[in-house]
């Protein structure tokens, strides 16, 4: 194990606001050990992608930044079994690249999957525009190791897609930010890649028209996905500064000719990409970074996502039939939270912050609160399964 | 008796006489499962009409600290509404669907609704709730939900909770938590995900949102006959390589054709070794074309007959064949004992010959009728329980069986959950230390472990001796 920084680049003001110092171990064995030491001496550690993740809703550091990134080998791939077993140090983008070989995909598509390790992956819960068709970690994640309190070595699920002996610890781990252990092993199922992904994209003037016609693709055709952006994300897209409808699809040739019918009665205007050109937008729309000033995620009843998404007056990434949609302002006055998350709450939702500037971050909960009765079984959780309040504390819902 | 006239008395005021069950020949109807080997009567039955009533009856135990069992429509397979607690409590009186918002994909049930029942609301507008068990008729939602229950169409479409947006459950001390929601994304731990599959024993749930699916918009189901389960099984290796998902692929051996082809007249050639319902869904337009690809598919597989259901009545048959397998197979043999296990799809081979010479040892026909697409096994065992050596080989056999299906990289349940049937396996799949864990995970819900004791976790000294055959299956 190697213990410093030496080895990584110079922290930026990210990794300066996440963690003090950084360890690389190499096996399940050194991060056991490495858990017991933090906990007879009251040191707080978190894997380097969960301490980044919440970098910003945190007071102090984590003490001990654990960097999984010796720790990247795929285990075991059986495209025949649509299975595949990894350590939590690979990118999204690199298993992707392994799984393409056989022509599948883990479907799970965060924000710059080069960047995003499948730890973090999970510790976040990310999603992208795919979980439209394909669902999120928390349906893909069928098996799991993970050190926990007193150094322990912690299996749950296997590697079969199909398993309910004993509880289920993937749905516990997943979102969790790595406030309840470290992941070091991960089984998911895979898919096959859609044939022939295309993208048919219309621009509108107004909001309305927009989601009226969203709503409408939803309800007739099994999209891939569906996202609708505001004028000036649309323009960070390359695109006129309009309200843009995106609508992906796939299929075999009769499939897409049909879809393409449908499509273009709903949306007489559209432009269709396919082949490269369609990956190439889907990938800037994946990949938006909007962050200067305050970001947030909401989810909230699908139908009603254009309504709270009208009244945030904010810029928005809305992924249709989801209910989720990216809000962005480049305001600085922490009253936008408050107002977005009261909106958030007229539609059964919530919402999270994910970025905000400096200044304001004291004066925002960066999470909403669960219910009481939730949050007390949250709590419970969390001291059953770190005790010593060591693993990424603090800066999880409700401060755990 | 672990309970007292008083206790009865308050329950009744509580939830009324009609909801109190207390007389010795009646609660015989509750004394077992789907799983028929242990039997245990409860002391008294408490079926609640609603949350308050089902959280004062919770608060009411909870105060004399007594354990309870819940229990659905009592179709589970594996012994988990086994009464191993004074009180049964069953949610058979809370089986109103509360609301249903088409527009938001979403349905909030009591937990005793039949699960068809949900689906059966929405088909008209063409919605439908993916889960479909074989005993869909019957099982509740409640009852999904503690099992995780699956079925043939998960294959493309995933389990219960894949489909669980929020619940209600009652804590063991009369609690009541709202946890998850009606949207997409939790907010903070996933604790619907935590509770969803833990077979009964966080407490009680009494109602649940859950998440639709818009039906296809049409369907091809194919039934296609080998003469032999390799090429069946090599068939259905090869469609999912080449990256098509069927709604389902679904298996059926010489033995079950045999049995069901006697209950149905399905029209299975007498000569089938095995036979493969591959059902493909999706864009009308496209599917002729992916039909005759998975066929083309099974040709490469030595498929001696692969012929379209013709129309839905058709498709309907072929299915009910499939969900009846099970009760047909009564006609083979007195007794029968049918097992759950997983492999990965790719040794699927492997085990149907580990299989084969278990039934060549044991001298016991061994029938196979299974969810092929996801590598979930159900083999029948059939024996006569009136030959003591029988039931003993029986037992052995399906032993056997797991301990492979474990050995090869599966697992011990795709869908009929631990109970009390398999706890004592749970050491093949799981250390000491997961246990634990999962046992920690439990006491967050239920510290005092009285919402179903002494099930799934093996605990020293409370490891079921099996000394009969696994079950028999009623349907």
């Amino acid at each position: 194990m190697s213990i410093g920084t030496e080895s990584a680049t110079a922290p930026n003001e990210i990794e300066r606001a996440a963690f003090e110092t950084i360890v690389e171990p190499e096996s399940v064995d050194e991060i056991a050990a490495l858990v017991r030491k933090c906990e007879a001496n009251h040191i707080t550690l978190a894997p380097v992608g969960a301490a980044r993740t919440l970098a910003q809703v945190r007071r102090t550091p984590v003490q001990i930044g654990i960097s999984l990134r010796r720790m990247a080998r795929i285990v075991a791939y059986e495209p025949d079994d649509m299975t595949v077993v990894t350590e939590p140090g690979i990118s999204v983008g690199d298993l992707n690249a392994t799984l393409a070989k056989s022509g599948q995909r883990l479907p799970v598509d965060p924000r710059d999957p080069d960047a995003t390790a499948i730890g973090s992956l999970i510790a976040a819960a990310e999603a992208g525009p795919l979980r439209l068709s394909e669902g999120t970690v928390r349906d893909l994640l069928i098996g799991i190791q993970f050190v926990g309190h007193g150094g322990r070595v912690i299996r749950a699920g296997g590697r079969v897609v199909k398993n309910v002996a004993g509880y289920d610890l993937m749905k516990v781990m997943t979102g969790s930010f790595g406030t309840l252990g470290i992941v070091t092993e991960a089984t998911f199922k895979v898919r096959p890649i859609p044939e022939n992904y295309t993208l048919a994209v219309a621009s509108f003037d107004d909001h309305d028209s927009a989601f009226t016609a969203a709503s409408s693709l939803h309800d007739r055709i099994p999209l891939i996905h569906l996202e609708i952006t505001s004028p000036r994300i649309s323009a960070t897209l390359g695109t006129p500064d309009r309200v843009l409808v995106l609508a992906g699809f796939a299929g075999i040739p009769s499939e897409l000719k049909h879809q393409r019918e449908l499509i273009a009665k709903i949306l007489p205007a559209m432009h269709v990409l396919d082949d490269d050109r369609a990956m190439q937008l889907y990938r800037s729309l994946r990949d938006l970074d909007f962050t200067d000033g305050i970001s947030a995620r909401m989810a909230v009843l699908p139908n009603d996502l254009a309504r709270c998404v009208r009244e945030s007056s904010a810029e928005f990434i809305a992924h249709i039939g989801s209910g989720i949609a990216e809000l962005f302002s480049t305001d600085s006055d922490p009253r936008i939270v408050t107002r977005w998350r009261s909106i958030a709450h007229t539609a059964r939702g919530h919402l999270r912050v994910l970025s905000a500037p400096a200044s304001i971050r004291s004066q925002i909960d960066f999470f909403d609160r669960p219910n009481a009765g939730a949050f007390k079984l949250m709590q419970r959780l969390k001291t059953t399964f770190d005790p010593r309040n060591v693993f990424n504390p603090g800066c999880f819902v409700g401060g755990l | 008796m672990t309970i007292d006239a008083n206790l009865a008395q308050e329950l009744r005021a509580i939830a009324g006489a009609d909801a109190i069950v207390s007389r010795a020949s009646e609660l015989k109807v509750y004394e077992c499962d789907g799983w028929t080997i242990e039997k245990s009567a409860p002391e008294l039955l408490v079926m609640p009409h609603s949350t308050d009533e089902m959280s004062a009856v919770l608060r009411a135990l909870h105060r004399r600290g007594i354990a309870f069992v819940p229990r659905g429509a009592g179709t589970g397979l594996s012994g988990g509404a086994l009464p191993l607690a004074p009180v049964m409590i069953c949610t058979s009186k809370m089986n109103r669907i509360l609301s249903i918002d088409l527009t938001n994909r979403r349905v909030e049930v009591q937990s005793g609704v039949v699960n068809l029942h949900v689906t059966n609301a929405v088909k008209s507008n063409s919605y439908f709730y993916p889960p479909d068990p074989s005993s869909q008729m019957a099982c509740t939602i409640g009852g999904n939900i503690a099992e995780n229950s699956g079925g043939p169409h998960t294959l493309k479409y995933g389990v219960t909770t894949n489909h669980v947006l929020g619940i209600e459950l009652v804590l063991t001390d009369g609690e009541v938590v709202a946890l998850g929601g009606s949207v997409d994304d939790r907010c903070g731990y996933d604790l619907v995900g935590a509770v969803v599959g833990s077979e009964g024993t966080c407490g009680i749930v009494t109602a649940a949102t859950l998440r639709l699916m818009r039906e296809p918009e049409g369907h091809r189901t194919i039934l296609a006959t080998f003469a032999n389960v390799e090429d069946a099984t090599a068939a259905v290796s090869k469609i999912i390589a080449s990256g098509m998902i069927p709604g389902a692929i679904e298996m059926m051996d010489r033995l079950i054709l045999k049995a069901v082809e006697a209950a149905f007249h399905v029209g299975f050639s007498p000569d089938a070794g095995a036979v493969l319902i591959v059902e493909i869904d999706g864009l009308e337009v496209g599917l002729d074309e992916r039909a005759a690809a998975a066929i083309d598919l099974m040709k490469a597989c030595g498929v001696t007959e692969a012929k379209l259901a013709r129309d839905e009545a058709e498709r309907a048959l072929l299915w009910k064949a499939r969900k009846r397998a099970f009760g047909a197979v009564g006609r083979l043999a007195p007794n029968y004992a049918t097992q759950d296990g997983v492999v990965p799809r790719t040794r699927l081979p492997d085990i149907l010959r580990v299989i084969n010479a278990v039934s060549e040892r044991s001298g016991l026909a061994i029938g196979n009728v299974f969810h092929a697409g996801d590598g979930n096994i159900h083999p029948i065992v059939l024996y006569d329980e009136r030959e003591p050596d029988q039931v003993r080989r029986a037992i052995e056999a399906g032993r056997e069986i797991l301990t492979a299906c474990v050995e090869m990289g599966g697992s011990l349940t795709g869908e009929h959950g631990i109970g009390v049937e398999k706890m004592g396996e749970m050491p093949l799949l799981f250390a000491p230390d997961d246990l634990i864990a999962m046992t920690e995970l439990r006491r967050v819900f239920d510290p005092d472990e009285r919402s179903n004791p002494r099930k799934v976790i093996p605990t020293p000294g409370a490891c079921v001796e099996v000394a009969a055959p696994r079950r028999q299956v009623p349907l």
